[in-house]
């Protein structure tokens, strides 16, 4: 179920790569070829990055493929290692628990607007980084306490600075 | 500076040295920043969104991505190779050279020096070492040496950013890099030459002239690939942004109708990869636009400024102390961070002194990329280790003759700007 769950949210970040892709196209397609360009595409090109960004990093990526700094994780123990990443899954979580009502006004007061050309709110458009937010702390409350639990991470520590 | 803003940093630092995501570092220190000093904490996210969503140049990077991921999966690297080995084989050292010119034609592509490393340089790894005829650990420095010119040749990552920061033309940037990175790559065939004269590297059977002509056809599509970036970008036809787009759609093409490299699979398996390799670049910049407005509102730019006026100090020195920095920050710290967090903190200087900004973009990107290999910590090294297996302590005595190449490169490229400037003045630079 969990992995079927993955399976889905990396195929919205594919898709969401190839619209704007395919926006990208048929934006230089009208403006050289047929004279007549399109002011939409660019907008949906920026909407299909922010989304992307947020959506995978928070839903897709998995912990080594995260760029991070690894040169003293990658050289302590594993014991230590289970410190430090309940540690900073603590720190992070309060963090963004702490921040999201002010996000959530934030996102929730941007319905005033709607973006230029596809009229999308901005409420709606800026919601991402509410999923952002939530996912990462389901997230780095399952990376900390698996590491309270005394779980090893799974990432392959091939070398210390990967 | 003030308490608020040591705290903001102490704790970025602190997350990632633990080992939490840069990206997530930078925002939630940001956060951080924003809760001590009693501002509203929404302002992160505003900033981190705001950002990405109007800086349409960033979208590039995306796109660059995602065409060099194709043309990874593609049969491409293996033509440029046969291409390369037929043209500087036949030289004692033959494949030290092809390794160099392998970096300065697929630099073209991938506009990132690990992506090189991997893709191109675990091939030709193999093939220098095969029947123990490079040691391991020459393979692994060259390699590692060479992968830096990558992103100093366009198109590169790192200069897309620099542009976005510096407020410059990514076209003059990109034209600026090209001649330091013939520069690099000439300095790194000189010294592979004198060694393989003096460690009697072999010689390799020559590629008949005849077939010459067949392997250039054969790597020609891929070879057209930095062409059509730059007439694109140079014949004024179309933004960098649209050029990116159009290398992807090229190589999407070659690969999948030319070539037939590439099933239905293959290609969902590469855009999946391409969408994280982004996502996880992106995050990185976003962290560090909000960061970035954290390092404004604090005035920091301008307190660097005015220590630096104190100082008294010169354009020459004041490059020096930058060069002396990021080389020492390159060696702990990712690039994409470095150049997205301290190098707004040193352009006011640069431009008070009248430093030209193309001419300092292109210095802080080579900078950069030399920090990627460099003891202890670069990157490079423990992607060539990884890929090699050869002991990193004998990598690294194999690469220090490399390095300091690399390094005399750098100072040329500091302290003779023309190197940089003479190809955008060409093009109508005005600087």
């Amino acid at each position: 179920m969990l992995r079927r769950l993955v399976k889905v949210c990396e195929a919205v970040s594919a898709a969401l790569l190839v619209v704007m892709f395919s926006a990208f196209l048929l934006h230089i397609a009208m403006r050289y070829v047929f004279n007549d360009p399109l002011g939409w595409t660019v907008e949906l090109q920026t909407i299909c990055w922010l989304w992307l960004i947020l959506w995978a990093s928070a839903l897709v990526l998995s912990e080594d493929e995260e760029i991070r700094f690894d040169i003293v994780y990658g050289s302590v123990s594993g014991r230590v290692r289970r410190v430090f990443r309940a540690v900073f899954s603590v720190v992070i979580v309060a963090l963004y628990v702490v921040s999201l009502p002010a996000v959530y006004d934030y996102v929730d007061f941007m319905a005033v607007d709607e973006s230029p050309y596809l009229d999308v709110p901005y409420n709606l458009l800026f919601s991402v980084y509410l999923i952002f937010a939530v996912a990462s702390i389901v997230r780095y409350l399952w990376i900390g306490g698996s590491a309270l639990m005394g779980l090893p991470d799974d990432r392959p520590d091939s070398n210390p600075a990967g | 500076m003030s308490g608020e803003f040591a705290i903001a940093v102490a704790a970025i630092i602190g997350l990632a040295v633990l080992g939490l995501p840069i990206g997530h570092a930078m925002i939630g220190g940001s956060i951080l920043y924003l809760l001590v000093s009693g501002l509203d904490m929404a302002i992160a996210a505003e900033k981190l969104m705001q950002g990405l969503f109007r800086s349409y140049i960033l979208l590039a990077i995306p796109l660059f991505i995602f065409a060099a991921d194709l043309m990874n999966v593609g049969s491409l690297s293996d033509r440029l190779l046969a291409f390369c080995r037929a043209l500087v084989g036949r030289f004692r050292g033959g494949l030290g050279h092809v390794n160099v010119v392998a970096s300065l034609i697929f630099s073209g592509m991938s506009g990132s020096a690990v992506a090189d490393a991997v893709g191109m340089g675990r091939i030709i790894i193999n093939l220098m070492t095969r029947d123990g005829r490079y040691t391991k650990s020459y393979a692994a420095a060259i390699t590692a040496a060479s992968a830096t010119i990558g992103p100093i040749i366009p198109p590169s990552i790192p200069i897309v950013l620099y542009a976005l920061i510096a407020n410059t033309s990514i076209g003059y940037l990109f034209l600026g890099g090209i001649l330091p990175g013939l520069l690099i790559g000439l300095m790194l065939i000189a010294l592979n030459a004198y060694l393989a004269r003096r460690r009697g590297f072999p010689v390799e059977a020559p590629v008949p002239a005849r077939e010459l002509p067949g392997l250039t056809l054969q790597a020609l599509p891929a070879l057209l690939m930095p062409v059509i970036l730059l007439a694109g970008i140079y014949g004024g036809a179309t933004t960098p942004t649209e050029a990116a787009a159009l290398a992807a759609a090229y190589a999407l093409l070659i690969s999948t109708v030319l070539y037939r490299s590439i099933t239905p699979r293959l290609l969902y398996q590469t855009i999946s990869r391409s969408a994280r390799s982004t996502a996880s670049v992106g995050l990185l910049i976003g962290g560090a636009l909000v960061f970035n407005y954290v390092v404004t509102v604090e005035n920091i730019p301008n307190a660097v400024r005015v220590l630096l006026d104190a100082w008294n100090l010169d354009a020459f020195s004041f490059l020096l102390l930058v060069n002396i920095i990021l080389l020492v920050l390159g060696c702990l710290l990712e690039g994409t961070a470095i150049l997205l967090v301290i190098v707004p903190i040193f352009l006011p200087a640069a431009q008070a002194m009248g430093i030209d900004p193309v001419h300092f973009g292109v210095v802080v990107v080579v900078n950069i990329m030399i920090g990627l290999s460099t003891p202890p910590f670069g990157l490079l090294l423990f992607v060539t280790a990884n890929i090699t297996r050869a002991p990193l302590g004998a990598i690294i005595r194999d690469l220090l003759p490399f390095l300091g190449m690399l390094i005399v490169s750098l100072l040329i490229i500091t302290y003779v700007p023309d190197v940089v400037l003479t190809v955008p003045r060409l093009f109508g630079y005005q600087g």
